[in-house]
């Protein structure tokens, strides 16, 4: 590993592409079922048992359609014509005492469509005291956007913070036991172990198997009828030390091996902070909504050579206005600095992102989302975006999860 | 350096969930707590079980479709030992969340109103269509606007409580009986005061009223809402104007939590004999033991003038 280290010249990590996709067979099964389902639908005739069938299991339908002027540093989108995160999901009750979900998934990444099974777990409904364990391969709760499927972002791409320190959207196998407290206040604290695959794909280390443990609190209220908010407080502690990427000479098969399932950042110890403030008419969210978010998180003990002071940063500041209906306008403000590991030293890479969108949503199934985002005081990031125009367009057929806060 | 902060971590986790669980095992045992996801329902239920602790999710000025999964429900479902909410899809869009976050077993059990009743407009082919708007596959919802309904739901409340509190079998029964006559007697009360109201046309927004209007047997004539859950848009409000100027209905009646412009504005089109009605869709305080029958008795006594004489 050291040897390699030594010959390396390119930085980021490499995680290995076949670890969340299903078999290729599988694969074709899947794309072509989720397809076969969305015709049934364009031609006018409704899939009259999709939604809920008698044994009270749902399924649902989302398809995410986006075009994108410009690729941006760290984006999940590339140039032009694609399939954003589009799932299929099924959920429902197993006996009194379990509830089950799966979802698979089919994007285009990198040029090429993918599916993955990015859900399929098991959770209690019938624990005592407030207590709720969860099994399978689920999406980490911990920041605020992070348990969110991403067809319920209020932007077409992550912030930057989520992009760099957690690959997008931390999904990975493991297990989760919660606590919700029987306070006046909502609190809940909650524990989660998994395998950390894909959080760091290839480790330098041998960590064993459940290296990733997240810590969660979460606290929010009323303020009053038409203010209400809540915060976060997450930690991540993650045992796999990425392998710093070698440089076969070869750009193309390292670019190849560059995958979005694993976060490019990555440390030890991570702790995010969030806060939500939303605020509604009388709580009349569909009338007119300002939500407010921030999130802060720190990685640090990046691998064997980083010191105290060699850390990654990131903030993200977001403003959505539902102000109509059918419309909202949002901006969001990132920020971004890490510390890239080069030989034994780190190199500060920064960046700031931009954003600005107008959403059109006719029906709560239907969003028309137009963005414009630019990368600005960019260091050590390459090719960012000074201007990105995206456009996104998400469709939701059958059952549709309700929306945490 | 692993290991020391693993030696900090550790014990300062376990402490607080410790701490925590200790607490909650040590709790005094609290009032029966019903968490209602409607006023109609909280108020119903003080009318059954008035010593319990009631907490209601949503209020008249609310639209229940729409509301926020937020903490403070979360929390108020963590405490409930009965949860009581409509159903047909009403709350489908926030309740799953706190029920999934609550980590209540007693919430998953949920006592829903509209299995008890006969729902009326019910769209089986509708089934989540991404155009089709807000369709409730099971029915209209909004059962409550049928006083005959709250009867029916009122009986299998009491069922309900009965079980789930069986030391306060006969006195829930006591209350239930005494609320049963009550509230037939204003049931024929009603009918005989509404009886002019029958087959006057009206204009609505949305299918809040549904079951008023069939129990009253007054006629629906025009839907400000283009598609059912969408916002009135003004090419669909100018043909409604262009058809309803030959046969203006008696009032544009919209329910308090909707923005009353598109009403306001076509009520001002079609002229001053077509008043715009804003009315209550449920009872604003469902802490007083005779919300649901003020509540009623004022939607009725609102309409009455419509009436031509």
């Amino acid at each position: 590993m050291n040897q390699k280290r030594q010959t390396r010249s390119r930085i980021y990590k490499t995680t290995s592409l076949s670890q969340l996709s299903w078999s290729s067979g599988k694969k074709i099964a899947f794309t072509s079922a989720l397809f076969s389902c969305v015709v049934v639908n364009a031609q006018g005739q409704p899939v009259a048992n999709a939604a809920q069938d008698s044994t009270g299991w749902k399924v649902g339908i989302v398809l995410d359609a986006g075009a994108t002027s410009k690729a941006m540093a760290l984006g999940d989108r590339g140039k032009g014509l694609q399939l954003g995160h589009s799932d299929l999901t099924v959920s429902g009750a197993l006996g009194t005492h379990l509830k089950a979900q799966l979802t698979g998934v089919a994007e285009t990444h990198e040029g090429k469509l993918e599916s993955n099974l990015d859900e399929a777990w098991l959770e209690t409904t019938s624990l005592p005291m407030g207590l709720q364990m969860r099994a399978g391969r689920f999406a980490s709760q911990v920041g605020y956007l992070n348990a969110q499927h991403p067809h319920a972002d209020d932007f077409v791409e992550r912030p930057l913070l989520y992009r760099a320190l957690l690959g997008g959207h931390w999904i990975d196998d493991g297990l989760r036991l919660n606590w919700t407290a029987p306070t006046e206040k909502y609190l809940m604290f909650g524990m989660e172990v998994f395998r950390g695959k894909n959080l760091v794909g290839e480790a330098a280390n041998a960590p064993g198997n459940l290296a990733a443990m997240a810590w969660v609190a979460k606290l929010g209220d009323d303020f009053n009828s038409s203010n209400s908010w809540q915060l976060g407080l997450s930690h991540i502690k993650n045992r796999r030390e990425a392998a710093i990427e070698e440089h076969h000479g070869d750009e193309e098969q390292a670019e190849a091996m560059h995958d979005h399932h694993g976060a490019q950042y990555t440390g030890k110890n991570t702790w995010m902070l969030d806060g939500t403030w939303k605020w509604s008419p009388n709580g009349n969210n569909r009338t007119e909504q300002l939500k407010l978010g921030f999130e802060i998180a720190r990685t640090t003990g990046l691998n064997r050579f980083a010191s105290a002071s060699d850390r990654h940063q990131s903030h993200a500041l977001s403003a959505v206005w539902r102000f109509n209906p059918s419309w909202e306008l949002g901006i969001r403000s990132d920020l971004l600095k890490v510390s890239q590991p080069l030989e034994t030293l780190f190199v500060i890479a920064k960046m700031r992102e931009h954003a600005l969108m107008l959403a059109y949503k006719p029906t709560h199934m239907q969003t028309l989302r137009l963005q414009y985002t630019t990368q600005r005081n960019v260091t050590g990031f390459e090719s960012p975006a000074k201007n990105a125009v995206q456009l996104q367009y998400v469709l939701a057929f059958g059952a549709h999860g309700a929306h945490p806060f | 350096m692993r290991t020391l902060s693993n030696w900090i971590r550790w014990p300062l986790w376990v402490s607080i969930l410790g701490a925590g669980l200790t607490l909650t095992i040590s709790l005094p045992t609290q009032a029966f707590t019903v968490f209602a996801c409607e006023p109609e329902w909280a108020a119903l239920s003080r009318v059954l079980v008035p010593e319990a602790k009631v907490h209601v999710a949503t209020h008249a000025a609310q639209d229940p479709h729409h509301i926020e999964a937020r903490p403070a429900l979360i929390a108020k479902m963590r405490q409930a030992d009965l949860v009581v909410c409509t159903g047909a899809g009403l709350e489908s869009g926030w309740l799953p969340v706190l029920q999934q976050r609550a980590g209540n077993p007693k919430a998953q059990s949920v006592f829903w109103a509209s299995d008890h009743v006969v729902m009326i407009d019910p769209q089986p082919a509708a089934i989540g269509t991404p155009w089709a708007g807000d369709v409730h596959a099971e029915g209209n919802p909004h059962v409550h606007l049928d006083p005959r309904n709250v009867l029916l739901v009122a009986q299998a409340l009491r069922d309900r409580l009965q079980q789930e509190w069986p030391d306060q079998k006969s006195a829930i029964a006591v209350r239930h009986r005494s609320f049963e006559e009550q509230w037939q007697q204003r049931i024929a009360q009603w009918t005989r005061l509404a009886a002019p109201l029958r087959g006057q046309p009206i204009a609505v927004q949305h299918a809040s009223f549904g079951y008023l209007w069939d129990w009253l047997g007054m006629k629906l004539v025009a839907d400000l809402e283009p598609k059912p859950g969408m916002s009135p848009t003004p090419g669909h409000l100018q043909r409604l104007l262009d058809g309803l100027r030959h046969n203006p209905p008696r009032a544009v009646i919209v329910a308090n939590y909707q923005d009353p412009r598109a009403g306001r504005w076509l009520s001002n089109q079609l002229g001053k004999q077509v008043p715009l009605l804003v009315l209550p869709a449920t009872v604003s305080d469902p802490a007083d033991g005779t919300a649901l029958a003020d509540w009623m008795e004022g939607l009725i006594r609102s309409l009455l003038p419509l009436v031509k004489p």
